[in-house]
């Protein structure tokens, strides 16, 4: 019996011993083929990873690629509604303004405006930069009688100091003229404007050197009448105008001193028909004085015939809330009426005052209200008080010949006051009041005075 | 008076009132995606060979994307004086859709406009893992094929035609058949990128996929840079003959005033020197000199053309690459 356990015992370990390298032989192979399945899975496993992350750095690259291409919209009271290029190469603007006036004339009973509420402007802008160096500007205007054009220009910026324009736009001339309908401090221009022209057609080059330490503009142009807005020319003879400004100081409180000196010369030779010569307005924008016409005799119209010069020294000083603009022009137009030539000089000068009673600080162009208009966060906008006083006088060598001293006043001088509130810095409550006195201008002597209260609701952007 | 307005407006003009221009003239060629290392020494020969002819300095600029993209990107107004771009289709869409160059500006140069050949080959792995011989191997279950979408691709389009004549040809072949294998060897492409310079980065650096299939300048390129003990390059039994075109955008150099000079650039790439170049670039030189001169560097293959089997680039795109033509049917994101 032991012997018989015995046996079946060693036989059992013989067996044991003779299954053991089997067994191990057969662990192996299934370790062998777990270690592969598990490389192959950490294969796929990684491709899968790489697979995530080039996606991932595919859809960065698309992203950077799209923002890179991405144009850019915008919208502010001060730069309107534009679509910019990602690389700010290519830019359309829409900018406009809209100007609602009231004018009443309280006082005056004989002679002057109708009391009136009319559009005074309606001014639509596009404005687009086209590459690096082009710019376009359309500016009509539909708030007249009629639309027109009033400035269509090209501008080459090649460098601050050298810019070229080209189109129809604002001959440097007249310093309140060369300011935005929209920052002027009272509704209309002062007398002065009358002598320069509002737009001409021409080329232009300009340029600030020394970041506006000194500024100069220069230019060929159609030449047009006084207070015109020009297009197409009466003559092949042109007119050459030029503007040197200077702001000396840039700091301390001269800072925003500036002074300059405009002129122009040319030729202008017009006919009964197409006399090429201005009238004159007062502030109320009534006419004070005109060269005579005639529709039932027009060969005795007068017309510009000759040379036809302007001068106009200039300045302004901006500290603080104070603001001052003044200046001075001479105007002077050759004309002839039946065969009888004279040069007639027009002057006028004016200056004009303005404070912040809120703090803005004053400039050229109209700030940005501290604490814009606002119901909610208690914002009242910038609160303007200005005041001007200016003169016209007209040659007297232009009585009788060339002006009929019954109709056309020989000088007007004109002193105003005014509130502006500035809402935002796009929206603008104006409220004037002016009075201008005429020598001569009537039947019996004096044209009645003119007091004219002008209100204006303005939008801007 | 005249007179001096006349001197004013004269003297007005950007070229009157600014200094005299020094520098270089600038050329800008817009090609497609492998062809960076090519171009730059083109442009270098050419400044030289310019200078010397002329004693005009040139700097040429390159922008490279794929051939697609690139055609949008000039029909946008992107400025090329030049286009260099992978398939005469891209430059056809240019003249169609811009009017920026004449319908037969292909007629204007040599061979087509091309001066230059190249065809379709595999890269794969260091030893082949996965086995990879012919265009049929593409389609297998696991293998993972890198390519770059034909949507915005000249190469992409390229390798997919020559994948889909190979199928027409093999016994029984069909498009049904060659849509079959189109459809699934796209099943097996895990990233598609925009270019073939991309996929590229996708198959070599990033280290995705068992094959790509790739231009052959852009195969062999990639092992001269990396070094044959990585990738090995698979000869297909057939692939198709890839002309990449390239031709002056008249519109462009007549506003540049660069119309001689961008004539004279696209004509040193049939010099002798320009093939040369190419040739070194791993892309097939026409001059039969310059040929045999490199034949060693290309593999012996059977070569088909578009016009051969797909009756040209026109019909090709109508029936392949259009918006929902066969490729849109094939392939689908996310699938």
């Amino acid at each position: 019996m032991i012997a018989a356990a015995r046996i079946a015992g060693l036989t059992l370990i013989s067996g044991v011993f003779a299954m053991a390298p089997r067994a191990m032989a057969q662990q192996s192979e299934s370790s062998g083929t777990v270690v592969q399945s598990l490389e192959g899975r950490m294969t796929d496993l990684d491709q899968q990873l790489r697979i995530l992350q080039r996606l991932r750095e595919l859809a960065a690259d698309s992203a950077t690629a799209a923002a890179k291409e991405k144009v850019t919209a915008t919208a502010s009271a001060k730069d309107g509604f534009s679509l910019k290029s990602a690389d700010g190469r290519y830019l359309l603007r829409f900018r406009g303004y809209f100007q609602s006036d009231g004018r009443l004339f309280p006082s005056t009973e004989t002679v002057g405006g109708l009391d009136n509420l009319l559009i005074r402007r309606a001014r639509p802008i596009v404005e687009a930069t086209v590459g690096q160096y082009f710019d376009f500007r359309l500016m009509p205007d539909f708030g007249g009688a009629s639309p027109a054009i009033f400035d269509a220009y090209w501008d080459g910026k090649f460098a601050p100091q050298f810019t070229v324009r080209a189109g129809k736009y604002k001959p440097p001339l007249g310093l309140e003229r060369l300011q935005s309908a929209t920052d002027i401090a009272f509704a209309e221009r002062g007398l002065p404007t009358n002598l320069v022209p509002s737009r001409d057609v021409g080329l232009q080059i300009a340029g600030d050197i020394s970041q506006g330490l000194f500024a100069y503009q220069v230019g060929v142009f159609n030449g047009v009448p006084d207070l015109a807005n020009g297009g197409d020319d009466l003559s092949n003879a042109k007119d050459f105008a030029g503007r040197l400004f200077v702001q000396p100081f840039k700091n301390g409180t001269l800072r925003g001193l500036g002074v300059g000196v405009a002129g122009s010369t040319g030729f202008e030779r017009g006919s009964t028909t197409a006399p090429g010569l201005p009238s004159y307005r007062t502030p109320g924008q009534e006419t004070l004085f005109r060269y005579h016409t005639s529709s039932t005799t027009p060969a005795s119209n007068v017309f510009a015939n000759g040379k036809r010069t302007r001068l106009s020294p200039q300045g302004y000083f901006y500290t603080g809330p104070l603001g001052l603009l003044g200046e001075y022009v001479i105007s002077r137009n050759e004309v002839t009426q039946a065969g009888v030539t004279a040069e007639l000089e027009h002057t006028a000068w004016g200056t004009t005052g303005s404070f912040f009673l809120t703090g803005e600080k004053a400039g050229f162009r109209s700030p940005t209200p501290r604490k814009p208009f606002d119901l909610k966060e208690g914002g009242f906008g910038a609160l303007e008080v200005v005041a001007r006083y200016g003169e016209l006088a007209l040659d007297a060598a232009s009585f009788p010949t060339y002006a009929t001293a019954t109709a056309s006043a020989q000088k007007a001088e004109s002193w105003g006051i005014g509130v502006n509130w500035h809402f935002t810095r796009a929206v603008k409550i104006a409220v004037n009041y002016e009075r201008t006195t005429f020598t001569g201008g009537a039947a019996t002597g004096d044209r009645e005075p003119e007091n004219a209260v002008i209100s204006r609701f303005q939008t801007s952007f | 008076m005249k007179i001096l307005a006349l001197t004013l407006l004269l003297g007005a003009t950007p070229a009157g009132a600014l200094p005299a221009q020094t520098k270089p003239v600038t050329l800008l060629n817009v090609s497609y995606d492998p062809t960076r290392e090519l171009y730059q020494d083109i442009n270098q020969e050419f400044a030289a060979y310019w200078r010397g002819k002329t004693g005009q300095e040139v700097k040429v600029r390159q922008s490279h994307g794929g051939s697609g993209k690139q055609a949008r990107s000039v029909i946008d107004g992107l400025e090329a004086d030049v286009v260099t771009l992978a398939l005469a289709y891209d430059i056809d869409q240019i003249a169609e859709k811009s009017g920026a160059l004449p319908a037969e500006w292909q007629k204007r140069l040599p061979n087509n406009s091309s001066p230059y050949t190249s065809t379709i080959v595999l890269l794969v792995r260091k030893g082949n893992p996965k086995g990879i011989r012919d265009w049929g191997d593409l389609a297998k279950p696991g293998v993972s094929v890198v390519t770059p979408n034909p949507k915005t691709s000249g190469g992409a389009r390229w390798n997919y035609l020559a994948a889909w004549g190979w199928a027409l040809r093999q016994p029984g072949g069909s498009d049904a058949t060659a849509r079959q294998l189109l459809a699934r060897i796209f099943k097996n492409v895990p990233v598609l990128d925009a270019g073939a310079r991309g996929s590229t980065t996708t198959f070599v650096e990033r280290g995705i996929g068992d094959v790509l299939i790739a231009w052959e300048n852009e195969a062999l390129l990639a092992i001269r840079e990396l070094g044959p003990g990585k990738f090995e390059v698979v000869v297909p039994s057939t692939s198709i003959l890839a002309e990449p075109p390239v031709a002056i955008i008249d519109k462009v150099v007549a506003k540049h005033g660069t119309r001689s000079l961008a004539l004279g650039y696209l004509e040193y790439l049939y010099t002798q020197t320009g093939q040369e170049i190419a040739a070194r670039h791993f892309y097939r030189p026409r001059m039969a000199s310059v040929a045999e001169k490199y034949g060693g560097q290309f593999p012996r293959i059977t070569l088909f053309t578009i016009d051969e089997v797909f009756g040209g680039w026109e019909k090709a795109h109508a029936t392949h690459f259009a918006d929902g033509a066969l490729f849109d049917q094939i392939y689908q994101p996310g699938r």
